[in-house]
């Protein structure tokens, strides 16, 4: 769920359509037509990403004359397999995966399961990395994953790299390694499962 | 009883209110006064900076004198006149104290590098934290750009072009810029800060994991390894080949609540470290404590950062929201870190049993002057908050991240108006002030004789019953 008050707006007369924008736009919703950044402002979430990132200052976020609100809903027959879907992901469906929109896991593995099959559809079907835009992206991509689907990643984008481990994954080589040293790998797991399992 | 210490002036910045909009601080509120950290904890050790009665030269001497003495048996022969070296910063530093110590002892690094290797290619890069463009704010503050050189210094982000690191638990990713010299520097500080994110274990290798990595990584430490584990996703690029062929040496503010203690630096990344991890417990751990003993009391926010990062007596604001947990026993879960913050359902209740209410002496929070750019919505949530100024509270409900922190808080008109309302509303007369007051703290009289009072008995807690605890838990025993 997001509130989406702001948008992008682009200064023709500053923009030298170097394409940062588009690099780093979480939802695809800016393109660059001869040599310009074009926005497309009903897609546009007001994250800030273009404006905060552009070198030569040529766009500005300006508070939108049409507010709207990003939320996925879905039904509630579909509910059991949203949250296996979530569990699956290891994240309890209520969770919170995303701090500055407070989108939650079940959010956005239904969106997964509508058929937002890579991280720019899922933002801009739920909302979620549409705020800080650096916090968030794992779970997505764990969703994704544990849907058996593979994202490509937007062309040239800086949006996202790459899936990376979990708890889940630390081998024992590296858990026995740095035992003693304050990385409570165990404890952490299961708290992870705890949280995960919650409401069976 | 002091009058209050002069707080950290508001700063121009795109993330906050305008400085004219600020226009009283909460240390000028009736009944205020100061305490002195090292009052309350006479071990604390001398520091070397803020000097008192200094002008803004001679405490930049001071600090150069002190990086350039830590700088002396640091071996610096693998930079050859031919190399390029980045020195990579953090937006950290340059909240402390106004910036000005973290500045210099950036300029000295550079300095020291081209007089002993001979090399003119030295850049700065430093990173941020969510407020994309804050370290290009303090670049041009302290006229760092004009001292690199043109082009040579720059901010960085982790939403910029990233670089695949090959680390022991898979692949990780940095931003390119951070790695894109012959050479890089770690130029960090040792204040302990976010202790719920890194727990003091492996904080001097934090930044590897957070302001010089990419958005990939950083959602790695804070959704994937878990609260005790986060911080080795930094150790993880640290130990790669690549960035180990990268690494030159690290130099570090050494922090303590009271000011700047020193500057140290090091080869090893490691052997700095696990000194600095025994500081910052013995220097931080005895305040953190103290605040978790502090009974009920109204909490004024007033200092140029976003919300859980503004400053009392050396510590964060975060630090008092989690104090009522010992957030340096890796046994608990601090009552807000983000994986805490994760762990509520729909309805607000805790997913885990480990989750428990942040401190509830926090009574009402006056956010009088405190930015946004970082999802703080959990803090109105959790503790019933007033924001001064209808201005500020447009401004926080603009931010992208922030989009529901007005949704449980109240806007008053003044800060006068706030106080009232707070008074009359919780019952105390206790004012804890997180304003950025160098080496103390402001609060209300009755708060600083219930400081006091405590700190005693606190410091011997410490000492006695928590440091053993502390240090065993980080395989530092040793130094019991």
């Amino acid at each position: 769920m997001r509130k989406v008050t702001q948008l992008a707006v682009v200064d023709p007369a500053i923009c030298t359509g170097c394409r940062i924008c588009t690099r780093v736009c979480p939802v695809l919703a800016i393109t660059v037509v001869d040599r310009k950044a074009v926005v497309n402002n009903p897609a546009c979430t007001g994250c800030g990403g273009c404006e905060q990132r552009c070198s030569f200052r040529a766009i500005t976020m300006i508070e939108r004359d049409d507010p709207y609100e990003i939320r996925f809903t879905w039904d509630e027959s579909q509910t059991e397999a949203v949250n296996a879907l979530c569990r699956k992901a290891n994240f309890n469906p209520e969770q919170i995966v995303c701090y500055c929109t407070e989108t939650r896991a079940n959010e956005v593995a239904a969106a997964v399961l509508a058929g937002n099959d890579t991280p720019e559809k899922v933002s801009a079907a739920t909302g979620i990395r549409t705020g800080c835009k650096i916090e968030c992206v794992q779970p997505i991509l764990r969703i994704l994953d544990a849907a058996g689907i593979k994202p490509e990643r937007p062309e040239g984008g800086y949006q996202w790299y790459g899936l990376t481990a979990t708890v889940y994954d630390i081998p024992d080589s590296i858990r026995e390694k740095y035992a003693g040293s304050g990385f409570d790998f165990d404890g952490d797991r299961e708290i992870f499962d705890e949280v995960r399992d919650a409401g069976l | 009883m002091r009058p209050p210490i002069t707080p950290a002036p508001p700063r121009p910045s795109q993330y906050g209110l305008a400085p004219e909009l600020v226009t009283k601080r909460m240390a000028e509120l009736p009944g205020m006064t100061s305490v002195l950290v090292r009052e309350l904890f006479p071990d604390l050790p001398e520091v070397i900076y803020p000097v008192p009665g200094a002008s803004r030269e001679e405490e930049a001497a001071v600090i150069d004198a002190a990086t350039r003495a830590s700088l002396e048996d640091v071996d610096m022969s693998m930079i050859t006149s031919d190399k390029s070296v980045n020195i990579c910063a953090s937006h950290h530093g340059f909240t402390l104290l106004g910036g000005y110590a973290y500045a210099q002892m950036l300029r000295t690094i550079r300095d020291v590098i081209v007089e002993r290797t001979g090399t003119q290619n030295v850049r700065l890069r430093a990173g941020v934290g969510m407020r994309l463009r804050e370290t290009e704010e303090y670049i041009k503050a302290h006229k760092l750009d004009e001292y690199f050189g043109k082009g040579k210094a720059r901010g960085v982000a982790p939403i910029d072009e990233g670089i695949p690191i090959e680390t022991e638990i898979g692949t990780l990713y940095g931003i390119k810029a951070i790695y894109d010299a012959d050479f890089i520097v770690h130029a960090h500080n040792s204040d302990v800060r976010e202790v719920h994110f890194h727990r003091q274990v492996d904080r001097a290798v934090k930044p590897f994991g957070m302001s010089y990595a990419r958005a990939d990584t950083r959602s790695t430490y804070h959704q994937n390894l878990g609260p005790r584990g986060a911080n080795f996703t930094a150790r993880a690029i640290f130990n790669s080949d690549f960035v180990k062929s990268k690494f030159a040496f690290a130099s570090f503010l050494d922090m303590s609540p009271a000011g700047v203690v020193g500057v140290m630096s090091d080869n090893d990344l490691y052997r700095m470290n696990e000194a600095l991890t025994l500081k910052g417990l013995q220097y931080y751990g005895k305040i953190i404590t103290l605040f978790g003993e502090l009974s009920d009391c109204i909490v004024g926010l007033d200092f140029p950062c976003p919300v859980p990062y503004v400053f009392a007596s050396g510590v964060i604001y975060a630090n008092f929201v989690g104090a009522n947990v010992d957030a340096f026993d890796l046994r608990t879960l601090p009552p807000y870190t983000w994986y805490t913050e994760a762990f509520y359902d729909a309805s607000n209740q805790p997913l885990s049993k480990a989750v428990v209410e942040v401190n509830p002496h926090i009574r009402m929070v006056i956010h009088n002057y405190a930015w946004g750019g970082y999802p703080s919505s959990f803090f109105s949530r959790h503790t019933p908050t007033i924001v001064v100024k209808r201005e500020q509270a447009d401004m926080m409900s603009r931010c992208p991240m922030n989009v529901y922190y007005m949704e449980n808080a109240l806007i008053a008109d003044s800060l006068d108006t706030a106080m009232q309302f707070a008074y009359k509303t919780t019952g105390t007369d206790k004012v804890v002030i997180f304003d950025g007051a160098a080496s103390g703290i402001n609060v209300s009289e009755s708060m600083a004789v219930e400081l006091v009072e405590k700190a005693k008995l606190v410091s011997e807690k410490v000492d006695r019953e928590l440091m053993p605890l502390w240090l065993k838990q980080r395989g530092l025993e040793k130094y019991i």
